[in-house]
């Protein structure tokens, strides 16, 4: 082929390695994303709370800035893992929403008008497709949540001195791990909702109905049935109970919010159960072709 | 020729229903085509062939390999052009199909060269910048062949190419199919259920019937072999037949005093004047004519397909 000739011809040039070619896919969908000026504008937000985190940090280890406030403060006590979890907390909260946004709109535009088989005519494997959505959607939420913990980590760190930074090497593996509990879930969600229901606004509201409704009839069925085992059924709970004690969260805070009602190897296997029912929908529904049994 | 499909005892199950009943046949032609009705099992046949439906029994090998165990590697030499809608709305017609060609393993810079070119080629040169969603529905039909074409495929399955489409827009769409037939350098395998659109480009044709081959014919053979097929129409027959058949020819006889005859080399049309001179018979009207695919598909969907487990690719 040829644009003046208009002659057919048969490729036979260089070909990209069979194993990162599911990358175009999450660069595709990353350009895809950030063509919406909202979105980029969001996106940009979401890293407010590193911004603030970091002056902070700075802040209360500037003896300068200390004396020019006044203030008498004992930073050891005041960059702790109960505040790097808190810092999370938040960017957990913002990934939901960037996770809301960003992984329907994702999928459902290879739904809409059933792009999806001219994906698996090529040497595309319906795993390589998801490694390739999950790929996308899982640095764009690592972008706002555990990368910013990573490098506040890194200044509060060097800051401190005095050995802080290797007493505390754990945390690293905490916020990475937790930033992760959350990232699966929501992505995963996302996912299975949107090959189910291919509706945007229909899934985003699902997403969300998912977190509170199912809180709600969790809680319900606690009362009703006068035990604990009912809370397993709210992913926020669920996954801030396992947060608790990756980030090594006092029992005091552990009894004031109530997190002890059931024990952490439930919370587990509730997580496990949801991402296990996200992968099998995905299975099921992820096909270039659906068959209508009879 | 060389073998582009080989369908060895294929059968096809969705849920409970079988919808491809042993296949059987070679399929070497440069533009294939697959006919039958609605339902015959076509488009099940090509997802089977790119590997969207498992085979429940037998296989099908394209170039030689076995659907079941090299399935990656023939998609990379397929380009398929679904019946049915298949575009990503919110990208416009040049990044769809840059896009497609890059997921098919060309770099970047040649996967942009080549799908300017593939849409200069479509001619949708002019709008390769708009959204997909805003085409119209035969441009999107050329989008879908162009993105079939972006990375060079070998073997083209387009299903249904023409469906949709107003008549200078198919006759576009044909006219592009038989240009890339005739650069002899791809095959194509055409489903339809309009015999047209065979007739116009293909030189082989399968015809599926309720999931089972119903004729395999290679047209054109049949082309060539009914250069001189001749249908007459006389007053009477008072052993005019006898005399042609005498003649070398063959001859069959049909009520209204019909005829059918093939004439070997040699004989001239001439003769027939004489003959039926001699034998005081009028002929009322004589004209050449091809056995038509029409007529191949009408005797083969009235014709029952061969007894189960013996069905072949020829009738």
């Amino acid at each position: 082929m040829a644009v003046y000739k208009r002659i057919y011809k048969v490729y036979d040039g260089p070909l990209t390695p069979a194993r990162s070619r599911f990358l175009v896919l999450s660069r595709y969908s990353w350009s895809a994303l950030f063509e919406s000026r909202l979105f980029t504008s969001f996106t940009l937000l979401c890293f407010s709370p590193l911004l603030i985190g970091g002056i902070f940090i700075y802040v209360v280890h500037s003896p300068t800035v200390m004396a020019l406030v006044g203030a008498h403060i004992n930073n050891g006590d005041l960059i702790t893992n109960i505040w790097f979890w808190g810092f999370l907390q938040t960017e957990i909260f913002l990934a939901f929403i960037l996770g809301v946004w960003a992984v329907p709109g994702m999928m459902i535009r290879d739904f809409a008008n059933q792009a999806l088989q001219l994906y698996l005519s090529r040497p595309l494997s319906r795993a390589e497709y998801l490694l390739g959505k999950i790929s996308a959607a899982v640095a764009l939420l690592s972008a706002i949540t555990w990368i910013p913990g990573w490098l506040l980590f890194g200044l509060q760190a060097q800051l401190e001195g005095h050995g802080w930074g290797g007493e505390h090497l754990w945390l690293m593996g905490s916020i990475f791990l937790g930033c992760m509990l959350w990232i699966t879930v929501i992505v995963l969600l996302a996912m299975a909702l949107s090959v189910w229901i291919k509706w945007r606004i229909v899934v985003s509201i699902l997403m969300l109905a998912t977190f509170m409704v199912l809180a709600a009839i969790g809680e319900m069925a606690s009362i009703i049935l006068d035990t604990q085992w009912g809370r397993l059924l709210n992913l926020n709970y669920v996954l801030t109970l396992i947060e608790t004690r990756l980030f090594r969260i006092p029992r005091h805070y552990i009894h004031a919010w109530r997190y002890e009602s059931v024990p952490v190897w439930a919370a587990w296997a509730s997580f496990l159960a949801v991402c296990l029912i996200c992968l099998w929908v995905l299975n099921q529904r992820l096909r270039a072709r659906e068959v209508e049994r009879g | 020729m060389s073998e582009v499909v080989a369908l060895e005892n294929l059968v096809v199950r969705l849920g409970n229903r079988t919808i491809l009943d042993r296949l059987n046949g070679s399929l070497t032609g440069l533009c294939i085509g697959l006919l039958g009705p609605n339902g015959s099992g076509k488009s099940t046949l090509l997802n089977t062939l790119l590997g969207f439906y498992p085979p429940f029994g037998g296989t099908a090998r394209i170039f030689g390999n076995d659907i079941r165990a090299d399935i990656g590697r023939l998609r990379s030499m397929i380009g398929y052009m679904p019946e049915s809608d298949a575009f990503i709305a919110e990208m416009t017609g040049i990044k769809f199909v840059r896009y497609m060609a890059e997921i098919s393993g060309l770099p970047a810079r040649e996967a942009m060269e080549r799908a300017h070119e593939a849409f200069f080629y479509v001619g949708l040169g002019e709008v390769r910048y708009r959204k997909v969603g805003t085409y119209s529905l035969g441009m999107k039909q050329m989008v879908k062949l162009a993105q079939a074409l972006v990375h060079g495929p070998r073997l083209l399955l387009l299903d249904e190419p023409t469906n949709g489409l107003d008549p200078e827009a198919r006759q576009r769409m044909l006219q592009l199919i038989r240009e890339i037939h005739d650069t002899g350098k791809v095959h194509i395998v055409i489903s339809t259920h309009l015999l047209r659109d065979i007739e116009d480009c293909c030189d082989q044709v399968l015809i599926l019937k309720n999931g089972r081959v119903a004729a395999l014919r290679d047209l054109k053979e049949e082309r060539k072999a009914n250069r001189k097929f001749l249908e007459l129409e006389v007053n009477q027959q008072n052993g005019f037949v006898d005399a042609i058949s005498r003649l070398g020819c063959e001859c069959a006889s049909f009520p209204g005093g019909r005829l059918k005859i093939v004439l070997p080399e040699g004989i001239e049309v001439r003769q027939l004047y004489q003959l039926a001179a001699e034998h005081t018979v009028q002929i009322r009207r004589m004209n050449y004519r091809c056995d038509s695919l029409e007529d191949i598909f009408l005797k083969a969907m009235e014709e029952k397909p061969e007894a189960r487990g013996s069905t072949s690719g020829r009738l």
